[in-house]
């Protein structure tokens, strides 16, 4: 008997199914939709035609590949080699501009959206009311105030302009064609579509870099050290002058110079009017969104770079090292890449996603890198309003002034509004209010007309003069700039807009601003910039230490400088060697001997002497050789003697009502080179702690932080010979995505290298090295280099984190440099892209 | 039994065909076939298996194209959501199956009570 086909029945579906059918496609439209917490929507998430899957099939570069981009002159070809990096030959610099655009978004959209947000007080309209007080700071501290002015003021027929509006072209023709497969997966997180690319938004990058460079406001720091130790104490702990001199400017010593000369005054009265001061100044940091004291830990955020004459190279050519210490992050900070412009640009090296151009790198004449100078270009002015509550005016020179009034919105994801506020300026820059009175800031890097239109200007340069010339105008945040090129010319400066002020000339102190007697009488004069060209000793140097010997150039550049460990110890290695080759850079920038450690390590070895129960901590630094390698044992003991050492010696600048508590850490800690200064006087009052009922003195103290950090090591790291003490177990590397998700980061990874050594890696490990880079100046200019991490945004790609390995082992790859695309080796071809413009 | 099959194989064709247009496209499909309600064994699960099936062909074509990526964005997706990375492809394939079986349920369910005569 055939058997038909079963058919529908109603008692097939019973009541309770259908309830239930309808509960679960309910839930499962509503989670398919809309995200909980930190779970995007599941829908367009989990779908594998266009969801999180599809990132898998736009992970890596197809072949060959064709696009259009509005405005683009004449076809441009884009080759990507197997690192990754997109050399772009185009007829004209703008088309290579909006070259470099379309191949930035393309792997780094989320990146470049973020980060412009993230300056233009926009971040919580894609991450929502989370970011609220983020959007709230940028726009108090001015920024969309400050680009909006630079942009209106921009002639726009000038190289910046015309740079991002080229760029800007590029960038939007990738979101244009962008499908819905290779939306980067940061959105998709998110539940948001990118935004289009502004001009603007390039300027928003550069004052978010100014910002991140410019830690050093010295004033904050003093007024808290004055309200605790006095005027006289504060000016011994914290100098204008480093006491280790070793400036960028060599000062022709040969050997870096210990000014230990200066008794320490004592521990001075607490001023009461610092303390008031103090404490203005810390509700204006934290309304303008400054970082208390330095960002990072210790050194975190420093540079070094160096070059090398023909005269002390193997080779007989010169020879340049850049490598520029910020936060490390996934994407990188940087993105690399080679343009060239027949006859006019041909450049490689990195940029900052989002600026047009190169701005770490190489020509075909000329290699460059920079350091961060740390001057100090931000002053405070207490200013006299008509009305505390609601101002309007100001008072200046007698007279009244209108205050610059804007009203802020600020928007959330839905376009909501999420907060509205008042933001005054006077002529000086943004103006907030601390209890009944209102400062106002002046900042170098709201002056800057054009930023950026400096580093395009580099990129062309043909020899070191044109070069030095080419940025003789950059504004902010001040970079020491080392410069080498094919003649042999080598050359450093110390370039920014150092600001002229009235009377003592110097800016750590808060001025009055009622009168224009107080303002900046403009700026110091190129030729006054801590400068060195073709010195004797056959190279230069930086590592963020003060830049000139102040007894060769009094001006005021800034104070409380960084200890110059890294300095020393790259000066120490580049005065031992006259032969200096390509790999002996690369071994430089890895180098892990710590200068610290050698100047600290026998004064703990000499005050463990007398005290038995302090030999095993002692035998064991004793047999350290000061370096931090990754198997090393001694750092760690090291390391948390030093941390012991801090409070013990600078209990004067613990806050008084936390003097009981033990592990109360000092509210400003002077730099170690100053505790070094002070190791020179043994008796000095400074040693003694003043929580115990004996007075000590430096042995005694420095026993104590030996004690302390022995005792803390075999708490936390176990046996002294057990694993637990080498480096790479107490301490790793940690780069964050930019989102900071666990998942998209690279964390505890190990690597060589401890505070202050020229292979940085300090405190939590988040910032260290971001662009390792060697350039050798000969007949060919030949460049090497890496950064953690890698050139693809897209965490399915190859190119994700592929230059991870290469940059924990200190090695670097060869920066491949065509001058035509026919140059680059067919083998090392991984991708080529051609871009022509729109047809019309 | 090969028009059954094909009827399946159509079903999953369309299922496949359709997630381009986004994830609403699984349900959709799936009411479509409760309501058309065709005579077929076990229709409803039918739905489910389909989708399911639907969505596999998209990640076979991404495994073939790019299978080094699959696994790390299964990895790194899976690690986001702090789920095992088995467990997040399980839940991308439970996902299309589940909308399927209760679209087509539900569908077929309601057509069933509007238009009951139909059947008796």
């Amino acid at each position: 008997m055939p058997s038909s086909p079963p058919t529908f029945r109603p008692s097939d579906l019973p009541t309770f199914r259908l309830v239930l059918a309808a509960i679960v496609l309910g839930l499962l439209c509503y989670f398919g939709a809309r995200g909980v917490g930190v779970v995007p929507p599941l829908g367009p998430f989990l779908d594998p035609a266009n969801g999180v899957w599809a990132l898998a099939r736009n992970a890596e570069l197809p072949e060959r590949s064709r696009a259009q981009i509005p405005g683009l002159s004449a076809p441009a070809e884009v080759l990507y080699d197997d690192r990754g990096v997109p050399h772009i030959f185009a007829a004209t610099e703008e088309d290579a501009w909006r070259a470099e655009g379309y191949v930035v978004a393309r792997d780094r959209l989320f990146q470049l959206e973020l980060q412009s947000r993230a300056a233009s007080g926009t971040l919580s309209e894609l991450l929502g009311e989370r970011a609220l007080e983020v959007d709230r700071t940028d726009r108090r501290r001015g920024f969309p105030w400050a680009a909006e002015r630079g942009m209106a003021a921009l002639d726009s027929s000038s190289l910046i302009a015309r740079a991002a509006r080229a760029y800007a072209e590029g960038v939007n023709a990738w979101i244009d064609r962008l499908t819905p497969g290779a939306l980067p997966l940061e959105y998709r997180l998110l539940n948001a579509r990118p935004a289009r690319w502004r001009p603007i938004d390039t300027f928003y990058l550069y004052l978010q870099m100014a910002l991140t460079l410019a830690w050093d406001d010295p004033t904050a720091t003093k007024l808290q050290a004055r309200s605790m130790v006095g005027a006289a104490a504060t000016e011994a702990l914290f100098p204008l002058n480093s006491p280790i001199q070793e400036p960028i400017q060599p000062n022709g010593a040969g050997a870096p110079r210990y000014d230990f000369v200066r008794p320490f005054p004592p521990p001075g009265r607490p001023d009461s009017a610092a303390l008031v001061a103090v404490r203005e100044r810390e509700s204006l940091d934290l309304a303008l969104g400054w970082t208390p004291g330095r960002p990072g830990d210790g050194d975190a955020i420093g540079s070094n770079n160096w070059v090398v004459a023909p005269g002390r190279t193997a080779a007989g050519a010169a020879l340049l090292a850049g490598d520029p210490h910020l936060e490390l992050s996934l994407p990188s900070v940087w993105y690399e890449v080679h343009l060239h412009v027949d006859g006019a640009l041909d450049v490689a090296g990195v940029t900052f996603p989002g600026a047009p151009g190169v701005i770490i790198g190489f020509n075909r004449d000329v290699g460059w890198s920079f350091t961060n100078t740390g001057a100090d270009v931000r002053d405070h002015y207490e200013e006299q309003v008509d009305d505390v509550a609601q101002p309007t005016r100001y008072r200046l020179d007698g007279g009244w002034q209108p205050l610059e009034i804007r009203v802020e919105t600020v928007r959330g994801r839905d376009g909501s509004i999420l907060a509205v506020d008042t933001v005054r300026f006077t002529r000086r820059g943004p103006l907030v209010q601390q209890g009944n009175r209102w400062l106002s800031l002046r900042w170098t890097a709201f002056e800057s007309k054009g930023p950026g239109e400096d580093f395009l200007r580099l990129d062309r340069a043909r020899n070191v003069a044109e070069w030095l010339d080419g940025w003789k105008d950059y504004v902010a945040a001040a970079q020491n700039g080392v410069v080498a090129d094919r003649s042999g010319t080598i050359a450093i400066r110390s370039t920014g807009k150092y600001p002229l002020r009235p009377g003592d000339h110097r800016g750590d102190e808060l001025r009055d601003g009622s009168t224009s007697s107080s303002d900046w009488a403009g700026f110091l004069p190129v030729e006054a910039y801590p400068f060195a060209r073709d010195p004797a000793q056959g190279f230069l140097a930086s590592a963020n230490q003060q830049p000139v010997d102040p007894q060769a150039n009094s001006n005021y550049f800034g104070a409380n400088w960084y200890s110059p460990w890294r300095a020393l110890r790259i000066n120490q290695l580049l005065r031992a060697d006259s032969t200096v080759t390509p790999d002996a850079m690369r071994r430089f920038q890895g180098d892990v001997r710590s200068a610290r450690a050698a100047a600290f390590v026998p004064l703990l070895l000499a005050a463990a002497r007398r005290d038995t129960a302090l030999a095993p901590p002692a035998a064991r630094l004793a047999e350290w050789d000061l370096s931090y390698t990754v198997e090393n044992r001694g750092a760690a003991l090291f390391d948390a003697t030093m941390s012991a050492l801090a409070p013990l010696v600078w209990d004067e600048l613990i806050l008084p009502e936390r003097l009981a508590d033990t592990s109360a850490r000092p509210t400003v800690v002077p730099e170690e080179a100053i505790l070094l200064e002070l190791a020179a006087d043994s008796l000095s009052v400074w040693w003694d702690d003043r929580r115990t009922a004996l007075v000590e003195g430096r042995d005694a103290i420095l026993a104590e932080a030996l004690r302390r950090g022995y005792a803390r090591a075999l708490r936390e790291y176990g046996p002294p010979d057990g694993d637990g003490w080498r480096w790479d177990r107490v301490h790793q590397a940690n780069v964050y995505h930019l989102l900071r998700i666990p998942a998209l980061s690279a964390l505890e990874v190990p690597v060589q290298g401890g505070p202050s050594t020229l292979t940085p890696s300090p405190g939590r490990g988040t910032h260290g090295p971001s662009w390792r880079m060697v350039v050798e100046l000969g007949s060919e200019v030949r460049g090497w280099a890496v950064y953690p991490g890698g050139q693809s945004g897209n965490p399915a790609s190859s190119r994700y984190l592929d230059r991870l390995p290469g940059w924990v082992a200190g090695q670097l790859d060869t920066v491949l440099f065509p001058a035509r695309p026919g140059d680059l080796p067919a083998g090392r071809v991984r991708s080529r892209l051609t871009l022509t413009g729109v047809d019309r | 039994m090969r028009r059954t099959g094909l009827s399946f194989l159509l079903l999953v064709a369309a299922f496949a065909v359709a997630a381009p247009l986004g994830w609403w496209t699984v349900p959709l499909v799936g009411a479509l076939w409760g309501v058309l309600r065709p005579a077929f064994p076990r229709p409803i699960l039918a739905a489910a298996l389909a989708a399911l099936a639907g969505w596999v062909v998209w990640l076979v074509i991404g495994f073939i194209v790019a299978s080094d990526a699959l696994v790390r964005i299964a990895a790194r997706a899976a690690a986001i959501m702090q789920l095992p990375s088995p467990l997040f492809l399980l839940i991308t394939l439970l996902f299309p199956a589940l909308l399927g079986w209760s679209s087509a349920a539900l569908a077929c369910g309601l057509a069933n009570l509007l238009a009951p005569r139909r059947h008796r």
